[in-house]
């Protein structure tokens, strides 16, 4: 009996392995423009609260020593991400993840790579202040603020403060970050209605996305993510093992996000998800990335390991493997849904062609010139103080 | 001192006038002030006051790298750094004057508001951490420790075991036991007739020796000497800032308004207010390297800080009792600046008080895969 059920299953196994990715695909949502941004109840959008925002978002006085603002590591030209595999840190530092790009980030549940954060609001404010990102704290940047007389006008307008409050700052950034969203790509066009928007080879990208690759069992709906957490194969970072200031970040980031003693001894590649979960099964998992814009954020993925949206379709082709050989530290997690996928050369060219279609135009943006400090009293009402 | 000497003593003065100030000398005389003496010796290990001495001098130990203690407490300006407000982290200055680390060894509070009273562990915590000081998160200086080699040769070999930010903490204290006044005249008997003169005026007529007594000259307490506010502590932004953060940090009501430095009220607590304003005695040791003078480097010179006392102080609701004009003669006051300059001892420079090797470097962990981290 239990011979014949496990024949069976081989069997059926075999004959369906080129069909599992249909079955998935019927459980998933199909890729779908993307709506309009969603707003937090508790942080309504407005054009005073944006322009405001935007003002914050390149000001480098919302930082340690003045040198890094958001726009340090999220650059409009880099595609409002960092174009190096680790982002930029802190000056003396080095971070130890991928820059994510913001655009579209305001449709995330989630932020970050493994999901520490639930709002925008949130991440701005875990940026700025993360010792090896901005190294910011609440009191000075609120200081520094007050004495900025044109914060004070703004953020009295929009948050009716006598002071300008630090908390209001991430919500100004983040409606702000609610702007910076791209709904008329390629894709867009082509599932609203214009097939014209696609060229045939990306046409058949999408074909080879839905069916054959299976991409679309993680990479699904209208932002090309499930937004859930797998361990897909990427290899730790190979500056792990070179470079001084890498090593000493990542101790850091063991230690600060609360690792055992055991797991701060050992720890030789990022653990991911399990930070949050603290479960041994979620070690070395990421929330799946959108697709979207990702024509200008290369390289790619948690620790930028993958240099080229090429390089990423290789990676998955050979089931989560990289071109010399190298794959995920904790092998025992990694999911059963990446496997070899035996595209043609055809199709991966198409594939990669497909990928185009998430990005539209380059979205660029000029720094605005910003308000400088001024003395909150004169000299004469200081000298009239009676003590 | 008891009650019934306060009450004596404030009875004599009532009756003797102020006239009389050739008796004020035999009131102050008499009263019992701590010993006005050299310092007692401090033992230390000398392994770990090298390491102390090697991070003191180190730029990692703050969060960009900048900055060390060095910076602010320069060998070469008498542990300070000669400035009337001291720099603080780039990106804002700070807001109160630079005190000397010589002897920080021998006190029992610290700050020119007296919020740390318990030890040097605690200081030197404050001091790394503190944002518009040296903005220093210890977990990362803990994990730039354990990637210079050097280091862990030297924890290893003083018995420490591996870097941690705890035992940081307790190795710069251990280096600042070394600092302590190397052959000051007062201590070698070696004064000027006009600073023995000084002195005398210093215990008597000049009354200093009411706060400014004890083997440090202080007697570790707050008062309020009237010193006029540096504005420039509230004219320049970057200034104002880190001082609207501390005093924001402190709890100090209606912080954004505040136009005068608070003081030890943050740490008083005085409910009628009275603490504000007041600052604790400085120790008046070693002196001749760590001008300006005051907690926000109003003076600039000791003889600017005799004719202020001289005045009686400056001007203050909550303004201590115990200062009033004193009428020191010209010479008088010369000789207190004597006497003053005969605490100052030998400058403590050269390889023995610092680090002078450039050898502050990050080495990648060979095989970092099989070692532990």
């Amino acid at each position: 009996m239990h011979t014949l059920k496990k024949l069976t299953l081989v069997v059926s196994g075999v004959l369906l392995s080129s069909m599992t990715c249909m079955t998935y695909a019927a459980d998933v949502p199909p890729l779908a423009p993307l709506g309009e941004v969603p707003i937090p109840a508790d942080n309504p959008q407005s054009d005073a609260k944006v322009e405001l925002g935007k003002f914050l978002f390149f000001d480098n006085r919302l930082g340690g020593d003045g040198s890094v603002s958001c726009v340090s590591c999220h650059l409009p030209s880099m595609g409002w991400g960092f174009a190096t595999p680790i982002s930029l840190g802190y000056l003396g530092t080095t971070h130890w993840r991928n820059s994510q790009t913001i655009i579209n980030s305001a449709y995330y549940g989630k932020l970050f790579w493994a999901g520490s954060s639930s709002s925008l609001e949130g991440q701005a404010k875990s940026a700025a202040k993360g010792g090896v990102a901005g190294n910011g704290e609440d009191d000075l940047m609120e200081a520094r603020l007050a004495l900025i007389p044109e914060y004070r006008k703004r953020f009295k307008e929009v948050f009716g403060d006598e002071w300008p409050l630090i908390r209001n700052a991430w919500r100004a950034i983040a409606a702000f970050e609610r702007t910076l969203v791209q709904r008329d790509t390629p894709l867009d066009k082509f599932l609203a209605g214009d097939k014209a928007a696609l060229t045939e080879a990306q046409q058949r990208g999408m074909a080879v996305f839905n069916g054959k690759a299976n991409c679309i069992q993680c990479h699904n709906g209208e932002l090309a993510t499930d937004q859930k957490y797998y361990n897909v194969g990427v290899p730790p970072s190979p500056l792990w093992e070179s470079t001084a200031i890498n090593q000493i970040t990542f101790r850091f980031e063991n230690y600060a996000k609360g690792a055992t003693e055991e797991l701060y001894r050992t720890a030789k590649a990022d653990v991911g998800f399990y930070f949050r979960t603290k479960n041994s099964w979620d070690k070395g998992k990421f929330r799946t990335p959108s697709l979207r814009y990702t024509k200008y954020t290369a390289p790619y993925m948690h620790n930028g390991t993958l240099a080229t949206l090429t390089d990423v379709v290789d990676f998955y082709n050979r089931g989560g493997v990289t071109a010399d050989g190298q794959t995920t530290a904790f092998p025992k997690t990694k999911t059963k849904l990446i496997k070899p996928l035996d595209l043609s050369d055809a199709e991966k060219a198409d594939l990669v062609a497909f990928l185009d279609a998430f990005s539209g135009e380059k979205i660029m943006m000029d720094a605005p010139t910003l308000p400088e400090y001024a003395p909150l009293f004169t000299k004469t009402e200081l000298q009239e103080l009676k003590k | 001192m008891s009650k019934q000497r306060v009450n004596l003593r404030r009875f004599m003065l009532t009756a003797l006038g102020l006239t009389m100030s050739w008796q004020m000398s035999a009131v102050y005389a008499d009263t019992s002030y701590p010993e006005i003496s050299t310092l007692p010796d401090i033992s230390y290990n000398k392994a770990k006051a090298e390491l102390g001495k090697r991070l003191f001098f180190d730029t990692r130990l703050s969060g960009d790298a900048v900055l060390s203690c060095a910076s602010c407490h320069d060998p070469k300006k008498g542990f300070s750094d000669g400035l009337a407000l001291s720099n603080g982290y780039p990106g804002n200055k700070h807001f109160r004057n630079t005190p000397t680390v010589i002897n920080a060894a021998h006190k029992k509070v610290w700050m020119h508001d007296g919020r740390l009273g318990t030890n040097l562990n605690d200081v030197t915590r404050g001091m790394l951490t503190e944002d518009y000081l040296m903005n220093m998160d210890m977990r990362i200086m803990q994990e730039r420790i354990k990637q210079d080699p050097i280091y862990i040769k030297m924890f290893k070999e003083a018995g420490m075991g591996e870097p941690s930010n705890g035992k940081v903490r307790n190795l710069i204290p251990e280096y600042l036991k070394t600092l302590t006044s190397k052959n000051a005249p007062f201590d070698t008997g070696k004064m000027s007739d006009s600073a023995k003169k000084g002195f005398e005026l210093f215990k008597g007529k000049a009354g200093c020796v009411q706060c400014h007594n004890g083997s440090l000259l202080s007697d570790g307490k707050a008062h309020n000497t009237g010193v006029p506010e540096n504005l420039d502590v509230f004219l320049d932004p970057l200034r104002h800032q880190a001082f609207i953060a501390y005093s924001m940090f402190m709890g100090v009501e209606n912080y954004m308004n505040l136009k005068r430095d608070a003081g030890a009220h943050i740490q008083l607590h005085k409910a009628d207010g009275s603490g504000m304003g007041s600052f604790m005695t400085p120790s008046l040791r070693e002196l001749k390297y760590t001008a300006p003078y005051m907690h926000n480097g109003m003076l600039a010179t000791l003889a600017d800080v005799v004719t202020f006392y001289n005045q009686g102080g400056g001007e203050d609701s909550n303004k201590s009792k115990a200062l009033k004009p004193l009428n020191l003669s010209e010479q008088e006051q010369k000789d207190l600046v004597a006497f003053l300059e005969s605490l100052s001892g030998d400058p403590l420079v050269g390889e023995s008080y610092e680090w002078t090797k450039d050898d502050y470097k990050y080495e990648v962990i060979a095989d970092w895969k099989n070692v532990p981290n």
